[in-house]
């Protein structure tokens, strides 16, 4: 019996612009279908796909289609002034007819069954929950919706969501101090049996999660899809064990766990590179020193658990770590 | 210590055959629940609860009249909605005498039921199996009761590693000496393996079939497909040296019966020698030997899981199908709240 190699990567496929409408102000639906209209895979609400624009751009966008829908992948996004090139790429380039690869998809802000749940969305941090409160009233729960955004012009999906009544509060207009009493009310005093999902801008996200610290542990369900700032750590060298591979191989200071693997030819899921997509995610069996989490997807009680880590941006300050590798 | 695995409810299985299904009362458990498959007059596919909302007693014991079912115990009488629609004793139905109904769809030849929350049934998919229910196929089949978990059974299917050990003469003879690279592509809720064999003789019994010589080489891609834990799917396409195919369909529909045992239905469709009943006896032997001992094998290790609990295990590299199958399992169970 000799070597079986083993290369493994996330679905991955050249699909076609079907539409891409203006939504709201800046902002478009792209819907995307397989060229030969093949079924796409499955997924669960809070999933997000990349969008792969140009050999330097690689985007990560929430779905929010239904996942019923075997057929269609739909995304919204905002041509953001602070854009890093990703959405103003799409606003001026992608028209219905165009290819877009895309890969994916992936999901590390999954819906977990609760009989309620308070959903808390900023601009465009609204697109995960729009399939999340499909399920959410499709499995009978109760809920209820804040959304905040700039102007009513600059909120997508409103005309949908004003169908479900008093259980969506809108709160156009960037009133800071308007949304911070809602937060306070809606989430000032824990309740039982309830989960709390928020995406949106950095700011919002922060308010939220001050709000929910005296909650139960488990209960904020949170998407950051920007980096979180890092403090200047100084990045050393390190070994790592790859315990399936069965090799032991040493991370330089100047290269990430992920390209040392990749050096040592092993096989490994990524993507962004940046902490924040999540597909690097590796288990971690042994520590030998202390792992430096620099990643935006885990949230600093998982960090602390040394469960995984993102192999892309998180290292070892000392010693060496085992990897299910 | 358990070593029970929580089984996800929010998935369609596939417990029975459409075929299977008809004017009689079908006990099947899934996913932890005992249910009463029926079809009614009008040829819907029914199914309930099996048990009476009045005492512990399966309906399956009971009788179907018309699109009734009958108690066998207490003669209360359920509608295909689950609602009792009469009992003996009193002229009105006690409030709350009711079955849970469950969603059920019939396709490519199998009944799939919904045992997950109501609402969602239509949010999640079920599997095309085209192959199954079209006449450019011939498919046998088997059913069988497993004593291992779901999972096992997935894992099992999903190691390409195996089959060489367990069954040296089904596989492919490439498959022992040079196997090539295996790609293994991953989504949210998905996994598939996928391989090119170079140019090899068939497994003896597939060159007998197709009625080629021994040593006629044929160039081989496999590929494996995990949509759900309902089912677990295998092309096995071989092209001769005049380009013609000749294909092979491995379907495994996995239903979790509870944490540690399950219900196996394995069909194997091909695209050639149609319906020549000789090729199909001929393969039925086969495979049923071929599924008789990889059930062996799974029993014997749920055996060892129950005696000695889950004890560390050490993966390699081409381990990455089982591995991703147990992480796509464990999320859709932290998703149910299990």
């Amino acid at each position: 019996m000799t070597e079986t190699e083993t290369r493994l990567r996330e679905f991955e496929s050249d699909l076609v612009v079907e539409s891409c409408e203006v939504i709201a102000e800046d902002v478009v639906a792209v819907t995307l279908v397989h060229p030969e209209g093949q079924a796409l895979p499955a997924w669960t609400p809070g999933a997000h796909i990349d969008l792969v624009l140009t050999p330097e751009i690689t985007r990560q966008y929430s779905l929010c289609s239904s996942p019923a829908d075997a057929h269609h992948f739909t995304v919204g996004i905002l041509n953001a002034p602070d854009s890093r090139g990703g959405s103003r790429f799409v606003h001026e380039n992608v028209t219905a007819g165009s290819t877009i690869r895309i890969r994916g998809p992936r999901n590390h802000f999954p819906l977990v069954s609760s009989p309620r749940y308070v959903f808390i969305a900023g601009g465009i941090g609204i697109t995960p929950m729009i399939p999340m409160i499909a399920e959410a009233e499709a499995a009978g729960a109760e809920w209820t919706l804040l959304y905040g955004g700039r102007s009513e012009a600059s909120m997508a999906y409103i005309d949908e969501l004003r169908a479900y009544g008093d259980r969506v509060t809108l709160l156009p207009g960037n009133d800071v101090a308007l949304m911070s009493a809602a937060l306070d009310q809606r989430l000032g005093t824990p309740q039982p049996d309830t989960l709390v999902y928020t995406c949106g801008p950095e700011g919002l996200l922060g308010a939220v999660e001050q709000r929910c610290a005296s909650w139960p542990s488990g209960t904020l369900h949170l998407e950051r899809f920007a980096a979180k700032a890092t403090e200047g750590s100084v990045d050393v060298e390190f070994e790592v064990v790859l315990a399936r591979t069965g090799i032991t191989i040493t991370v330089p200071a100047d290269r990430s766990i992920f390209r040392a693997a990749e050096d040592n030819g092993v096989s490994v899921l990524g993507s962004c590179h940046e902490g924040i997509c999540g597909t690097c995610e590796t288990v971690i069996l042994d520590v030998d020193g202390e792992v430096d989490h620099r990643d935006s997807v885990l949230n600093a009680e998982e960090q602390a658990s040394n469960e995984t880590m993102m192999i892309c941006v998180s290292r070892c300050s000392s010693g060496r770590i085992t990897l299910d590798l | 210590m358990s070593t029970a695995i929580a089984v996800p409810r929010e998935c369609w299985y596939a417990p029975a055959a459409s075929s299977e299904v008809d004017r009689d009362l079908l006990p099947v458990r899934a996913a932890g629940l005992p249910v009463v498959l029926f079809r009614t007059e009008g040829g819907d596919v029914v199914a309930l609860e099996d048990r009476c909302a009045h005492r512990a007693y399966p309906l399956s014991a009971g009788d179907l009249i018309g699109d009734t079912v009958r108690c066998g115990l207490c003669g209360f009488v359920y509608d295909r909605d689950g609602r009792c629609v009469s009992v003996p004793s009193q002229p009105n139905v006690p409030y709350g005498a009711e079955v849970a109904s469950y969603p059920v769809r019939e396709s490519d030849g199998l009944v799939w039921v919904w045992l997950g929350t109501p609402g969602r049934a239509g949010l999640h998919r079920i599997p095309e199996l085209p192959w199954l229910a079209d006449d450019a196929w011939s498919t046998v089949s088997g059913e069988e009761e497993v004593l291992a978990s779901f999972l096992l059974l997935h894992e099992n299917f999903a190691d390409v590693t195996q089959v060489p050990f367990v069954a040296p003469e089904i596989a492919p003879s490439v498959l022992g000496t040079t196997p090539p690279p295996l790609d293994v592509v991953v989504s949210e809720t998905s996994v598939s393996l996928h391989r090119d064999f170079p140019p090899a003789p068939l497994p003896e019994w597939q060159a007998e079939i197709v009625g080629c010589p021994l040593d006629a080489p044929y160039r081989t891609e496999q590929s494996g497909f995990f949509p759900s834990p309902a089912a677990w799917i295998d092309h096995w396409d071989a092209q001769a040296e005049d380009g013609s195919w000749i294909r092979l369909r491995f379907t495994h529909l996995v239903t979790p019966i509870d944490e540690s045992s399950s219900r196996l239905l394995w069909a194997v469709s091909r695209d050639f020698a149609l319906g020549n009943r000789a090729v199909d006896q001929y393969l039925e032997g086969i495979f049923t030997d071929y599924y008789d001992r990889v059930i062996d094998a799974m029993e014997i290790a749920q055996e060892v899981l129950e005696i000695d609990g889950p004890g560390p295990e050490v993966n390699v590299n081409a381990d990455a199908v089982g591995v991703k199958i147990r992480e796509i399992v464990a999320a859709l169970l932290t998703e149910e709240g299990a």
